[in-house]
């Protein structure tokens, strides 16, 4: 869908965010009654802490062109779209809208249960700023687009949810619109309404409109958009070609992940139990090829197990072994050193095994392994580590032939 | 695709004017909106009901009944002639005034939070009760017309002036609609202590009982501290007293109405712009 447009940089600006800030007011503690605030504004004790949803944002989006925003929940990508639709006012900066504005904020909100879907869309239209008029001309076609059929005159708490959302889409998309506000919109409804709402987005596109879009997710913001930017803590961190912003934002979100699972596995070994064990297991790392600790991997990247044990008695047939599992907890493999031929014999002291994978067959998901000590003579189980240690494969950024399923089995596509 | 090479400014958050007329030129602009959610009101209150919309008339008169029997042995007939008609003629007064201020404020505040969701005039859920107060106003006018038939009052000409005080009880109750919004976006208890604050206010309001049968003390406080007498009198004596009011009975309560009205109408402009992070 991502078009080339050498013409974007002549086109003019339909929206434009210029220094903006977003700042709330909100008191240091909750005063929820009028006695309390009465008494603490008396002793001069109301305390306000400034909250700033958005920090000097400057943005402009051009016109016919779909614009995607992304970033962590609370980073202000909700609040960004409320400015463009007029919900709320900036605190600083300037904010200009150069079209009619149709906001997909939240769908079907206002409706009324104990009136009928043809009252609620009479409802909603004069909501959304149109006449009557102007309804009774769109009323046939939402209520085609919406497929309820007789249900149109039925009291709308008798709807399934996907009949409302319907409806609500219906609704807010009849008119073609200058500017349109799209919020995580295609979680909505069935498969096959889901479908139609893209086709109509897409419509709308087609004829020259302007699309925001909020989404998680990254496909649908790369296959859609064209520019994109990336939020976080009220900025901006990034913005340019929708599949640069992603992944310099998904580049972060692997690096917070990786040290976030580093932190915790060490936490998990310094607070196991300290009971008596002839062998326990000491530390295991998780490496990558130059050696280095490393939890987010990618197919047919090389990782390896190191797991150090220290010896409090002589053993003369350790087996150390592993399991890994993906966290749905499907049973992937579960190597151990007798299997593979290494006999370990262990004095008091030290020691340690490495287990490497040369390139790794998994898809994405999140993986856990556990780690076992085992006295082959009497088949003794001396320490184990159940699902300690976590990694995941992510695979945005990197070329990897196959997509689906668990692994990929390194086979080949020719012509016979 | 044809793209236009100047694109009209639709909305520039730096070019504003004043709140308090944006608030008005968008109020008409929404003016189908306000429709909509007064049929919304009414179309939806009796919606279950078997009675359905015949309930506007039959409530005050059902109420008109208790308070009659109550006070039937308080006032004898010579004091106050055609009593029902009277407590009739207080009480539509007092049910908007008390029904629209209350439906005001709880509108904004637990309207689905639909403020912080599209943009829509903030003073519409205002405007809104006042329509829908208006319309079961206008239904329960039927009821005052048999009550006063039959009580032996005559409808006189002054009739024609019913929609002017009806008017002026309208500005008042905006007005003080829009001040209880404005602080319940704040302090939601204020909803639970308007309640008591209303009780109050009904008995210090001759809804029920004529003026004259305050002790002079208290009649001072009363007609001239509580500005509802004025607007209540307003609406009673082109109806019961049969009569047009004087220039004072009619301009004393236009100016409290106005002054009550603008000042609503300003503080609640000016807070709006928080009103969307606060809901």
């Amino acid at each position: 869908m991502a078009e080339n447009s050498p013409n974007l940089a002549v086109r003019q600006n339909i929206v434009e965010l210029s220094d903006v800030s977003v700042e709330y007011r909100v008191p240091q503690e909750r005063i929820g009654t009028f006695k309390e605030y009465a008494i603490r504004m008396l002793q001069g004790k109301i305390k306000h802490r400034t909250f700033k949803a958005l920090n000097g944002v400057n943005l402009e989006v051009k016109q016919g062109e779909i614009f995607g925003l992304i970033g962590p929940n609370g980073a202000g990508k909700s609040t960004l779209l409320k400015l463009v639709s007029r919900v709320i006012r900036p605190s600083h900066g300037r904010v200009v809208v150069r079209g009619n504005v149709a906001p997909l904020l939240e769908i079907g909100a206002g409706f009324h249960p104990e009136l009928t879907g043809r009252e609620n869309v009479f409802l909603n239209g004069a909501m959304l700023g149109f006449s009557r008029q102007e309804m009774e001309d769109k009323f046939p076609r939402i209520v085609d687009f919406a497929e309820l059929g007789d249900f149109i005159e039925a009291p709308i708490r008798t709807y399934s949810s996907g009949m409302l959302a319907r409806l609500g889409f219906a609704v807010a998309t009849d008119s073609q619109p200058d500017i349109l506000i799209v919020d995580e919109i295609l979680s909505v409804g069935d498969e096959a309404f889901q479908h139609k709402s893209y086709e109509r987005i897409l419509s709308i596109k087609a004829q020259g409109a302007t699309i925001l879009l909020v989404s998680h997710s990254m496909g649908m913001i790369e296959s859609m958009c064209q520019r994109a930017a990336w939020l976080d803590h009220g900025q901006i961190m990034s913005m340019g070609p929708s599949k640069e912003v992603i992944d310099r934002y998904l580049g972060r979100v692997s690096e917070e992940e990786n040290r976030q699972l580093i932190e915790d596995s060490h936490h998990e070994t310094i607070t196991k139990d300290r009971d008596y064990k002839a062998v326990e297991i000491r530390q295991v790392k998780i490496l990558n090829s130059q050696n280095n600790e490393q939890q987010v991997f990618h197919t047919g990247e090389s990782m390896a197990v190191q797991i150090e044990y220290q010896a409090n008695e002589s053993i003369d047939s350790l087996e150390v072994g592993i399991a890994i599992n993906r966290s749905d907890g499907v049973h992937i493999t579960g190597p151990n050193t007798t299997y593979s031929g290494l006999d370990i014999k262990v004095r008091s002291g030290p020691g340690g095994v490495v287990y490497t994978v040369p390139s790794l067959p998994l898809m994405e998901g999140m993986y856990q392994i556990s780690v076992a000590l085992v006295n082959r003579q009497g088949n003794k189980m001396l320490d184990l580590q159940d699902k300690l240690y976590v990694f995941r494969i992510n695979n945005r950024g990197h070329h990897v032939r196959e997509r689906y399923g668990l692994m990929t089995l390194g086979g080949e596509w020719r012509f016979m | 695709m044809n793209f236009q090479a100047n694109l009209p400014v639709v909305y520039d958050s730096t070019r504003r004017g004043s709140v308090i007329f944006e608030e008005l030129r968008e109020i008409l602009n929404y003016r189908h909106l306000i429709w909509q959610l007064v049929r919304r009101d009414i179309l939806t209150r009796y919606k279950r009901s078997f009675l359905g919309v015949a309930w506007t008339m039959l409530n005050p008169l059902g109420m008109m009944l208790v308070w009659t029997i109550a006070f039937s042995q308080i006032f004898k007939s010579n004091d106050l002639p055609a009593y029902p008609a009277f407590v009739l003629n207080g009480l539509l007064a007092w049910t908007f005034f008390s029904q629209t201020t209350t439906a005001a404020m709880v509108n904004l505040v637990w309207g689905g939070g639909l403020l912080n969701r599209i943009y829509i005039p903030r003073v519409s859920f205002a405007v809104a009760a006042m329509g829908t107060g208006i319309v079961n106003l206008g239904l329960s006018l039927i009821p005052l017309f048999i009550v006063m038939f039959a009580t032996g009052l005559t409808i006189h000409l002054s009739i024609i002036f019913v929609p002017v005080s009806i008017l002026v009880l309208v500005a008042f109750s905006l007005g003080v609609g829009l001040l209880l919004s404005t602080l319940a976006v704040y302090f939601p208890d204020i909803s639970e202590m308007y309640q008591i604050v209303l009780l109050a206010w009904m008995f210090l309001t001759p809804v029920m009982y004529p003026e004259t049968i305050l002790p002079d003390a208290y009649r001072f406080y009363i007609t001239n501290l509580n500005p509802l007498y004025h607007i209540m009198k307003l609406f009673r004596i082109p109806l019961y007293y049969g009569r047009f009011p004087t220039p004072a009975e009619f301009l004393i309560p236009l100016g409290i109405a106005s002054v009550v009205v603008v000042v609503g109408w300003i503080v609640f402009a000016r807070k709006s712009d928080e009103f969307a992070y606060r809901i």
